[in-house]
């Protein structure tokens, strides 16, 4: 494993020229648009023509696009750059905001493989019956079903008819800090009223984010359980007389390989989701501060918290990268 | 008279497809006596590997046994039918008193997992050691009988990293683990090199004298018929056409499908000048010939032929043809 530190250190150079590369087109798409950002920050139309001056003197915006971008860069690397619109650091903005989404992404995924994996399991081992009809009709529902629809449809459901969730604010985070996300140090501290009220607030749209994935990771997971499963070497198992729940387990561990990349591109497909999610359940996220800030044409934020969903995007395929290892001994780095 | 170790019966599997039923081997009966070396020869898609694999009831879906017995003498001479065990009681014969070697070695081990583990899985499923740990400590031992150097760093490597004769030395490893009564070899050796084709069949011969095993060989390869065999069946398109010693049948085959064979390709026991092809193609096994199945591509077919299925006709002693000329 001694390679696997250089192949960990090769990767993490390759982030830098994958992260740069999406602020650049990020900011360069902010560039073009035919918009005029320093008059929407400076108050829109009444907006003095001194104080719009005063904007574009401060933020650069006279100045060719790659020394804007240099000042932008510079600025938020830094933490320096002052949010137009908030008059905070932009990434102070960002940390506010980051635990909620990242929360809920992490809740997602549970709901996403807790569902998904089982579902297709035993699909796979049902194949052809209705179960497996069944559960092949519910992974098209849920790939076509639009996550606002099914967002204001359980809300219906769970808040107006029974009352069985809420949707004011987010409880707060435990008094204790270890990773900064409230649900996982509430759990860490052992603080459970905590970690059931960030539960109560959280499962639904959870749930909501996470169904979209549940069905495609189902027939995934069914699909390459199967292909798995006609491998001569679960034949030669039989022949071995090996019992069948072994056999399973032989198979599932090399079905294991495909059901990993999708689950990393999924992790992607959530982030996607969240700006969405975050708005029908009014949870106060980086994905709904996103569309706030594209709405008001507040660059500097949007391209930071691109960023962000850069690398958070990045760090999960080097996740399942690493998995690839762990799993199969015939990748080697 | 020789001991019988096995006795297949009118074993019939069938295939339910979408184009529809594939008779895949039609009443099928054979013995094999205790302690030989039984070699079942046929061209690719006759049947042989799914006969191989009937008797233990290893057939998947979609294929199902039809009809058929197959009576297995154990040790302390109690006879069972081995296709009227249920899941369980087959699966403890599995591996441990009826053991397989599988074509491609490539694809017969799992990836994921040492070889070790492997061999030390076979013996942990049966009870022979209580854990895979201890299995992989006796595989050492395996590894070195069945003549793997430096067995005791091979035991961890995977099958990737060893070459297609050492993964076969494997699966042949995990085949004798458990130190069974039969070893099946389904086309040991077709995966392989030419080079080491040979030493494998020398070392299933070997590690057939030495644990005093019955073999039943499958292959298409009447070379390795000649030199490793006592008594031949001869299958053609899901049925037995010849059953005989490997004297009788390559000296005085019977069956024109048996001697079409035998001209076909260099015969190690007689010196022919010229190979012959057999004319025709192997039939389609949803609407198979009627009568006998070779009649199309019989040089002697006659009349009888299309009508009436030949049964096995003994000709001489422990020599069955099943023909119309005779």
């Amino acid at each position: 494993m001694a390679d696997l530190k250089k192949f960990l250190i090769r990767r993490i150079l390759t982030f830098i020229p994958t992260i740069v590369g999406v602020t650049i087109i990020v900011f360069l798409i902010a560039y073009v648009i035919p918009a005029d950002p320093a008059k929407a920050w400076a108050g829109g139309e009444k907006a003095s023509p001194e104080a719009v001056e005063r904007i574009k003197e401060r933020y650069h915006l006279n100045e060719p696009w790659y020394d804007q971008y240099w000042f932008l860069i510079k600025g938020l690397a830094t933490n320096t750059l002052i949010d137009p619109r908030t008059s905070n650091p932009v990434f102070d903005d960002i940390k506010d905001r980051f635990p909620v989404t990242f929360q809920l992404a992490i809740i997602a995924f549970t709901f996403t493989i807790l569902i998904g994996i089982p579902l297709g399991l035993i699909s796979a081992l049902k194949r052809n019956t209705w179960i497996d009809t069944l559960v092949r009709i519910f992974a098209l529902i849920g790939v076509s079903t639009p996550v606002f629809w099914l967002g204001y449809l359980l809300l219906f459901v769970f808040f107006v008819k029974f009352r069985i969730t809420n949707l004011a604010g987010v409880p707060p985070a435990p008094p204790v800090q270890i990773t900064h996300i409230p649900i996982i140090d509430s759990l860490l501290t052992g603080n459970f009223t905590l970690f059931k009220q960030h539960l109560a607030r959280f499962w639904l749209p959870g749930f909501v984010l996470g169904f979209m994935g549940t069905g495609v990771l189902a027939r995934f997971v069914r699909n390459s359980f199967l292909e798995a499963l006609s491998g001569d070497y679960i034949q030669f198992l039989k022949a071995k007389g090996v019992p069948k729940l072994r056999m399973y387990r032989h198979a599932l561990k090399n079905a294991l390989v495909p059901i990993v990349t999708v689950l990393g591109l999924q992790f992607g497909g959530l982030l996607a989701g969240t700006p969405i999610t975050e708005t029908v359940f009014a949870l106060p996220g980086m994905g709904r501060y996103a569309i706030l800030s594209i709405q008001n044409l507040d660059f500097p934020a949007v391209v930071a918290i691109t960023f962000i969903y850069a690398i958070i995007y990045v760090t999960a395929n080097l996740v399942v990268d690493i998995l690839y290892a762990v799993i199969d001994p015939r990748v080697r780095y | 008279m020789p001991e019988p170790i096995l006795q297949v019966r009118n074993l019939t599997v069938h295939f339910y497809t979408y184009a529809g039923i594939v008779k895949a081997i039609e009443r099928v009966s054979f013995d094999v006596y205790r302690g030989e070396t039984f070699a079942l020869v046929g061209e690719t898609g006759c049947g042989k590997s799914v006969t191989s694999r009937a008797l233990t009831q290893l057939i998947e879906s979609p294929g199902r046994i039809v009809e058929g017995e197959v009576l297995y003498h154990k040790e302390d001479g109690t006879v069972v039918d081995l296709l009227k065990l249920n899941e369980e009681q087959i699966r403890e014969i599995r591996g441990n008193e009826i053991a397989y070697i599988f074509q491609d070695p490539h694809a017969s081990l799992d990836p994921l997992y040492t070889v070790g583990y492997q061999i030390g899985e076979a013996m942990e499923v049966h009870g022979k050691v209580e854990s895979i740990k201890e299995g992989i400590k006796k595989a050492v031992d395996i590894l070195r009988s069945v003549l793997i150097p430096d067995p005791e760093n091979r035991v961890k490597n995977y099958p990737h990293e060893l070459s297609g004769g050492m993964k076969q030395r494997v699966v042949i490893g995990i085949g004798i683990a458990n130190n069974p009564k039969i070893l099946i070899a389904d086309e040991p050796t077709t995966a392989l090199d030419v080079t080491v084709q040979a030493q494998i069949l020398d070392l299933i011969n070997q590690l057939k004298e030495k644990y005093k095993a019955t073999v039943i060989l499958i292959t298409h390869n009447l070379g390795v018929v000649a030199e490793t065999a006592d008594r031949v069946a001869v299958m053609y398109a899901g049925k037995i056409v010849e059953i005989g010693s490997v004297e009788q049948i390559f000296k005085n085959p019977l069956h024109p499908y048996t001697k079409g064979l035998l001209k076909a390709v260099p015969n190690p026991m007689t010196k022919i000048e010229r190979l012959e092809a057999i004319p025709g193609t192997v039939p389609n096994l949803i609407t198979p010939p009627s009568g006998c199945r070779f009649h199309p591509r019989c040089p002697f077919a006659t009349e009888v032929c299309k009508r009436k299925v030949p049964e096995l006709k003994e000709m001489e002693d422990g020599h069955f043809v099943a023909c119309h000329l005779y």
